[in-house]
């Protein structure tokens, strides 16, 4: 073992909390005492000596780009990576649709998967209504709907997962954003290692630009007067400028340059923009409101998605050219960025 | 009854320095005792308490030391006597009241007892509280023995009397705590009314007029020292070595004497009295020797007062050689014992007596036999969970949070048991009155969240004002009050919040939760056993602001022990239990550190140690595979 890069918990902390790289994925949340998920921030509780730790081999920032085999797949692909199909699509249930961010797709898929046995388990993200969002696992198709929307803060949702495992559910599906499948990505990895069997069969990735700090955020909207519970989070189509909250009070507008500050510094080092490792990636379809972009990049997210559209639970569309090149582009765009700022941040240590 | 409390005297009884002292205090007719507890100290009021339902007298433990000697001083301005028992930091306290009264001076006769802590075993520090003696020109006696604590005690009541003001009596550790036959004298039994005289009251007014007043009265002091028998001078006419010791040092310098045979060539001076100095005596004893070596604990008090004094001498004095703390012969720090003397006199005399100290002796025996231990909280203590849930909130918290300690048990949140959060420890209360500045340094940039914590004890002791200057500036300050129900570091003496007085008496008591209230704080209270549900609190009032206070409220363990004990019967699963692997990394034996769990080397788990373990079920659920298991009572 290299001393100098233990791979436990004094590794994750050199690598990722020293530095503020922390996304709050939660994939080392709750494997035991030592970290943990509280209001919005993973927090390291007390000092491990383990030197061998599922902490630092899962995290998604511990290992420098390009020293895993997640992150050498994810260095390679271009744009939005390696994919079976690429299409529009949205819930045929309107009712599902209203309650969700774009097309209601994660819902609908999930609850198929549930219904058919596909999943036993789903991981997802709660609104925390006062609280910090965080992750939950739903037992029932009944309850998903409850979790439509998304939170613009990073919620520490996988730790629900290391929570769930060993209680009996044998399949879980997982719906997250791209860190947190290369999270899953790289837990997968270390399940082959040791001859352990995944219990993970089904992973909805979002895309992602960025994710927020919630308690920066939460701060923010109450010192500029939020009221009421909030709902979901939106980030209206170029050129508004705006970040936009539906809250049981009503709808906020805030200036999307306020609402940057609060990016998690971790993010600006992040590559993947639409869920390199997920079986199937969904992110809103750019001027088509009520519709998602729906990336399958896996048989099992095939199968998924053609049994939900011969159930008639979704509908799809052909996807333009023109929005597919705009999204390659988009996701060049973050590659590009998180690579230059990772290779600053390493420079800088090195010059330092 | 007692013998220690029987009338009669004229037998021999086995009595711990601080009985004996005392005993001293009944047979010099004392009729009002008071005291805060502290170690070395606590066990004359103690004593005296248990007096109190056989004999006469009244006790009490008061708020704090400079309340004890104020009370004490009404008895001594009605005529009646008084003794006031402290530790060296609480004459710190007291203090303020002491150099004023001084000045007013008193009338029945008053003696205040300081036991000193050299090495600062059981204390924050070990300052030497002889100083005060200087500072307020009081009398000062240093009793060797316990007998002769029992006699300088009874003495120094006549002392106050004749020069109409306060005597200090010093005691140290070792002689607070050691055990020796002692004589004891009869008991008096002499009617006594209490009554102020309106025709002389005591004041500090005028004050010069007073001051001279007061350096009168040490003058007459000197004098009745100078004719007393407790500066007592054995060995040679002319010894090789003059050696002036008192208090303890005394009896380390005989034994070591003794044992180097050099008792024909060393003289000793033993100082009972040594403030003011019984100048003849030390005049005339100079006269024998040019060498002079100083024995006392902790500050060089007498060596430097005997310096000054034969630079006074001037010619006569001639030239003499002084050793002592300040010329490095003596260690300037730490407890003294035999050993330091005798290395001293191989060096001196040229002998070769000892290759081995008593404690390298003893180190070597006990090697294997005994292992480290380090300070550590009572198996079942609820600051072990107060603690761990504040340790959570910091770390929640995440903004680089610390602990604002005070003085009690949880003082030992310094280190490991307490999982390190302290990061401050001063005096009584003082932890308060720290935080409330940190709480005012938000302007500055400051932006790391403090908490302080508080033994119900301490709070009442000296707490209070440093909450109310939070309060009244508008400071942001979390306290944590950790209610234990008993003063429990020193040995569970009651205090305003038990419902007892120091005589088993019981009182209504304060009740705390109210008296906050009465401020205007918000009070919470929470269960230090329940960890989750207290970090959940102590995060939410980290959140906040303005001056907030969270009751941690639980019976010390060893209380609730007494009191029928604990419910639960403990055991690890060891197919459950992780030991070492990722996931667990020995949590409960390496950070929790109940001294009842120990780590099963053979099988790499974690055990119970059936022994040690009181069953309060608190590590079931630090467990994160609830592998240690409770069931139903143990038996
Ligand atoms: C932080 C964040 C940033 C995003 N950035 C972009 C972007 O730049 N471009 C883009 O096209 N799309 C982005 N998305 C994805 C988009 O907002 C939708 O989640 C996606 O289009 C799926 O919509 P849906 O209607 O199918 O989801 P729904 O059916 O409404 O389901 C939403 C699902 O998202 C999960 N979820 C909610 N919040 C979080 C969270 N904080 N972390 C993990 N899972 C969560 C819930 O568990 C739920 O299952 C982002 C999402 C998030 C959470
Ligand atoms: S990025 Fe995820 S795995 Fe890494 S430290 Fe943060 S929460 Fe833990
Ligand atoms: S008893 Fe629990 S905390 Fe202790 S070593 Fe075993 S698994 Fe870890
Ligand atoms: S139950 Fe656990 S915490 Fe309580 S005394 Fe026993 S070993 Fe210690």
């Amino acid at each position: 073992m290299d001393k100098k890069n233990p791979e436990g918990q004094t590794g994750l902390v050199e690598h990722v909390f020293k530095k503020g790289l922390c996304v709050t994925c939660g994939a080392c949340v709750d494997l035991c005492p030592y970290m943990h998920y509280h209001d919005g921030r993973v927090t390291v509780m007390d000092k491990c000596q383990a030197e061998d730790g599922r902490c630092f081999k899962w995290c998604p920032r511990a290992v420098p780009p390009g020293m895993n085999t997640a992150d050498a797949e994810q260095m390679a692909a271009k744009g939005i990576g390696p994919f079976r199909k690429i299409v529009a699509a949205r819930a045929c249930d309107e009712k599902k649709r209203e309650s969700s961010q774009n097309g209601g797709m994660a819902t609908a898929l999930l609850t198929l998967a549930m219904e058919t046995g596909m999943i036993q388990g789903a991981i997802l993200t709660d609104r925390g209504d006062d609280d910090a969002p965080s992750g939950k696992m739903v037992l029932s198709k009944e309850m998903i709907s409850a979790f439509s929307g998304s939170r613009y803060s990073a919620s520490g949702a996988l730790s629900a997962l290391n929570r769930a495992v060993g209680k009996g559910v044998e399949k879980i599906g997982v719906v997250g954003l791209p860190c947190q499948m290369e999270a899953l990505e790289r837990r997968h990895q270390y399940y082959i290692k040791k001859q352990m069997t995944d219990q993970v069969t089904l992973k909805i990735g979002l895309f992602c630009t960025w994710a927020l700090d919630y308690r920066k955020l939460a701060a923010y909207l109450e010192q500029e007067g939020l009221t009421g519970t909030v709902i979901k989070c939106d980030i209206p189509p170029p050129p508004a400028e705006i970040f936009r909250v539906y809250t049981t009070g009503g709808t906020f507008d805030f200036p999307l340059p306020d609402i940057r500050q609060m990016i998690q510094k971790g993010c600006s080092v992040c590559t993947d923009m639409t869920s390199l490792y997920a079986d199937i990636s969904l992110g809103a379809y750019e001027g088509r409101e009520g519709w998602n972009t729906l990336i399958i990049r896996t048989e099992t997210g095939e199968k998924l998605v053609d049994l939900a559209v011969s159930k008639g639970r979704i509908e799809i569309e052909a996807f333009p050219e023109k929005n597919m090149s705009d999204l390659d582009h988009a996701a060049q765009n973050k590659k590009n960025r998180g690579a230059d700022a990772s290779l600053k941040m390493t420079e800088g240590e090195v010059g330092s | 009854m007692k013998k220690i409390f029987q009338k009669n005297g004229n037998i021999n009884l086995l009595l711990q320095g601080n009985e004996a002292i005392a005993r001293g205090a009944l047979e010099g007719d004392v009729s009002f005792c008071s005291g805060y507890p502290g170690n070395p100290s606590s066990e004359i009021i103690e004593t005296l308490a248990d007096a109190a339902s056989h004999l006469p007298i009244y006790t009490e433990w008061s708020i704090n030391e400079k309340v004890a000697v104020e009370a004490a001083a009404a008895a001594s301005f009605a005529g009646l006597r008084s003794i006031v028992c402290m530790k060296q930091c609480g004459l710190n306290v007291a203090s303020d009241f002491l150099v004023n009264l001084t000045l007013s001076g008193t009338k029945g006769g008053m003696v205040l007892v300081t036991c000193d802590d050299p090495s600062g075993i059981s204390s924050t520090n070990e300052e030497d509280a002889r100083v005060f003696a200087d500072l307020a020109d009081t009398p000062l006696l240093e009793p060797s023995t316990p007998q002769e604590a029992l006699e300088m005690t009874k003495w120094a009541f006549d002392l106050s009397e004749k020069i109409n003001n306060i005597v200090l009596l010093r005691s140290v550790s070792h002689l607070s705590h050691t055990r020796s036959v002692v004589r004891i004298g009869e008991l008096p039994e002499n009617e006594k009314k209490a009554r102020f005289d309106t025709r002389n009251p005591f004041h500090t007014f005028p004050v010069i007029a007073k001051h001279n007043i007061r350096h009168e009265k040490l003058k007459t002091a000197e004098t009745i020292f100078e004719s007393s028998s407790w500066n007592p001078y054995q060995g040679p006419e002319e010894p090789e070595l003059l050696i002036m010791a008192c208090g303890s040092a005394w009896c380390y310098v005989l034994e070591a004497v003794e044992i180097a045979g050099l008792t024909g060539r060393i003289g000793i001076l033993k100082l009972g009295t040594t403030w003011p100095l019984p100048k003849k005596i030390v005049r005339e004893t100079l006269r024998k020797c040019d060498r002079i070596l100083f024995a006392e604990e902790v500050d060089p008090f007498i060596e430097t007062a005997i310096k000054a004094y034969a630079a006074d001498l001037g010619e006569e004095a001639g030239g003499k050689t002084f050793m002592g703390k300040a010329s490095g012969h003596i260690p300037s720090t730490g407890e003294l014992n035999p050993s330091i003397f005798l290395n001293l006199f191989e060096i001196l005399f040229g002998l070769d007596l000892i290759n081995k100290t008593y404690r390298e002796k003893v180190g070597e025996h006990l090697d294997g036999v005994i292992f480290p231990r380090e300070f550590g909280f009572c198996p079942g203590c609820p600051h072990r969970g107060s603690y761990y849930a504040i340790k959570q909130a910091l770390a929640w918290d995440n903004r680089d949070g610390f602990i604002s300690g005070d003085i009690g048990c949880y003082t030992m949140g310094i280190w490991p048991t307490g999982f390190n959060q302290v990061k401050s420890v001063h005096a009584m209360g003082s932890g308060l009155g720290i935080a409330s500045g940190y709480g005012k340094l938000a302007q500055f940039g400051f932006d790391q969240p403090v908490v302080t914590v508080c033994g119900d004890s301490t709070f009442y002791h000296a707490g209070l004002p440093g909450l109310i200057n939070a309060k009244f500036n508008k400071s942001d300050i979390l306290l944590l009050v950790l209610d234990n129900s008993a003063t429990a570091m020193t040995g569970f003496q009651p205090h305003p919040g038990t419902g007892s007085t120091a005589t088993g008496e019981d009182t209504e008591p304060v009740d705390l939760e109210a008296l906050l209230r009465s401020l205007n704080i918000g009070v919470d209270v929470a269960d230090p056993y329940e960890t989750e549900a207290s970090a959940q609190k102590i995060y939410a009032l980290l959140q906040k602001k303005g001056p907030r206070v969270l009751i941690m409220k639980r019976k010390c363990a060893l209380v609730q022990g007494k009191q029928g004990g604990f419910p639960y019967q403990m055991s690890v699963n060891h197919d459950v239990c992780l030991g070492e692997s990722c996931g667990c990394g020995r949590y409960c034996t390496r950070i929790f550190r109940c001294p009842g769990l120990i780590w099963d080397k053979e099988n790499m788990k974690a055990t119970i140690d059936q022994v040690v373990c009181v069953g309060c079920g608190m590590c079931a659920d630090i467990c994160p595979r609830g592998a240690i298991e409770k069931t139903g009572k143990r038996n």
